[in-house]
């Protein structure tokens, strides 16, 4: 079982006061992501991207949230046999979760380090398998946590405040 | 044409409408819906594309330019040629035929917008590489897409390279040079763009991110065809003096202008086709093109020789303007100091402000409910995009119904249904 927490500076009091306060999300939706299934990969985090365009989400914001939620959809489609995002909607955050089914981060520390990547030779042919996903994704969210356990699941969860 | 808030060079001609939904599925924004049976214009989303007067026909959509007689106003006449005219007239009819005759119909002067094309080509370079935070650059050239990123991607606006468009610059430079050589005031002197398409009769007339009007009106190109035609037995035995440039027609066509930005530092997409931009253009807000310099994007297909104010089918047009460009000899000419104006900011566009459609409500809470409102109502309608409301599918009925524009009654199956429920 390993974990990990990244909460920027800027947003820990935001946090937490959404820990203590648990608010009901105000929208939740629910995508699926297939296992290797590259040719819908970023479908999710591109409706997502244009859901919070229409409430009106700042440029800078929307930015992050695109980068992100792309990098992590790409992950479960390249690392895992699949798994779904739920992305809970509130007034002043949004909260992405991405579960998949397997099989876990073998090591996540090194999961962490730029330029490290454990992707198989059909992920690095479709141009994916850099070893900046994670890093990636921990730069433009506030808040990053991976809960992980190698062969079971990974847990990858970001709230990034507008 | 219309002057409202946005000025569009389009007009409605309601008895002509009969309300048959050509337009409304078409339109890449939007922007119309049939309303007690005829067009309605949405000023705010309609990017002047013009893609709904190629589909109307009925005629009850009709594109507007300025008349010819217009010139007429001013002590010295600059026309400004754009390069998809070239590719309007038969083979039998030279290139400098379809010039002279615009001296014949009154100008005093005829620029090609050919002539900027390589001081173009310089300056976008020098743009990319002083703006190496930005990336991808976006072409600016073509109104509609302009209007299409305020409208849609707001966000991209930053994008955009943010320097007047060739025709432009030239307009501005020519007309300091003709106040000076004609003695006359910069206001005597009539600068009219011979122009392909009602995006760039838009851009004319309500320029964006310029700091005042640069032309005095915008002339299509099919009116200027009719008069050339008619008048070619007298046009072809006329002497002028001048020069043409074939070699910068190159900008007509979607593709080369990327081929000749390009290099093995500078790599570049050339997209046209307004769909195809919207495609890509949502790619860029993803950011999984940033590894990409430039990007030339037209809204028309083939880019601008397929304009709805041209007279001749763009694949053909297409294939005049390479054999144009192939026999063509190269021609150094006077446009060196418009670079150095270029470094001095004079041609710099004011940051282009958004006009954004997307946002459901300003504020977020009420953008919320209507979006779970909007996401109940999609649940109600059939989600066959039949059209018989008028609006472009269902989805674009759920928005109106939100933004109160429209009720659930508009639904026609959803009123059959009904129907035949209480029938029973």
């Amino acid at each position: 079982m390993a974990e990990y927490w990244n909460i920027t500076e800027n947003a820990q009091v935001n946090f937490e006061k959404f820990k203590k306060e648990k608010p009901e999300p105000e929208m939740s939706i629910t995508y699926k992501v297939g296992h290797k299934d590259f040719v819908n990969s970023g479908k999710a985090s591109s409706e997502i991207k244009l859901m919070l365009k229409r409430l009106g989400v700042n440029p800078e914001i929307l930015r992050r949230v695109a980068v992100a939620s792309y990098e992590a959809e790409i992950n479960v489609t390249a690392h895992s046999i699949g798994g779904n995002i739920i992305c809970d909607i509130y007034l002043d955050c949004v909260h992405i979760k991405f579960k998949d089914n397997g099989p876990g981060i073998k090591s996540l520390e090194k999961a962490l380090e730029p330029g490290w990547s454990t992707a198989d030779d059909l992920v690095r042919e479709m141009g994916f398998g850099a070893g900046l996903g994670l890093p990636n994704i921990k730069k433009n969210s506030d808040i990053m946590h991976i809960d992980s356990e190698e062969s079971k699941s990974t847990l990858l969860e970001i709230i990034i405040f507008y | 044409m219309t002057t409202k808030q946005y000025f569009h060079a389009i007009d409605l001609i309601n008895e002509k409408c009969k309300g048959c939904m050509h337009c409304v599925r078409i339109c890449p924004t939007e922007a119309l819906r049939i309303r007690d049976g005829r067009v309605h214009l949405d000023h705010t989303r309609c990017v002047d594309c013009g893609k709904c007067i190629g589909v109307c026909p009925f005629g009850a959509i009709v594109a507007t330019s300025d008349p010819l007689s217009m010139i007429n106003d001013f002590k010295y006449k600059v026309a400004i040629i754009s390069t998809p005219f070239a590719g309007q007239f038969t083979e039998d009819i030279d290139y400098s035929t379809t010039i002279k005759a615009l001296y014949h119909l009154g100008f005093d002067k005829v620029i090609e917008e050919s002539m900027a094309t390589n001081i173009m080509t310089k300056m976008k370079r020098h743009y990319i590489a002083e703006h190496k935070n930005i990336r991808p650059i976006l072409s600016s050239n073509c109104p509609a897409v302009i209007r299409l990123i305020q409208v849609r991607f707001p966000s991209l606006l930053p994008n955009i390279f943010h320097v007047e468009a060739p025709m432009s610059v030239l307009s501005m430079y020519y007309r300091e040079k003709y106040s000076k050589i004609q003695n006359l005031s910069p206001s005597d002197i009539g600068v009219f763009l011979i122009v392909p398409c009602i995006a760039q009769v838009a851009a004319v007339h309500q320029p964006q991110g310029a700091y005042k009007r640069i032309q005095e009106g915008a002339i299509a190109i099919r009116d200027i065809y009719n008069s050339v035609r008619n008048d070619l037995s007298t046009i072809r035995y006329l002497n002028y003096d001048f020069i043409t440039h074939e070699k910068g027609l190159s900008r007509a066509l979607s593709g080369q202008e990327a081929d000749e930005v390009g290099n093995n530092k500078i790599r570049t997409i050339a997209v046209n086709g307004i769909e195809n931009v919207i495609e890509i253009l949502q790619k860029v807000e993803d950011h999984i093109l940033d590894q990409y310099d430039y990007i030339v994007l037209r809204s028309c297909t083939s880019g601008c020789v397929g304009g709805i104010l041209n007279v001749e089918n763009p694949f053909i047009a297409r294939s005049r303007i390479q054999s144009l460009i192939r026999n063509a000899e190269h021609h150094d000419h006077e446009l060196d100091p418009i670079f150095s104006s270029y470094l001095n900011g004079e041609f710099d566009v004011l940051p282009l402000e958004p006009r954004s459609i997307m946002q459901l409500d300003k504020d977020m809470k009420q953008a919320i409910i209507k979006m779970k409102r909007l996401n109940e109502i999609k649940e109600q309608l059939p989600l066959i995009d039949c059209g018989a409301c008028g609006t472009p599918n269902c989805q674009a009925l759920a928005e109106d119904i939100v933004q109160g524009k429209a009720s659930i009654e508009d639904c026609v199956i959803l009123l059959k249904k009904n129907k035949n429920k209480n029938d029973d």
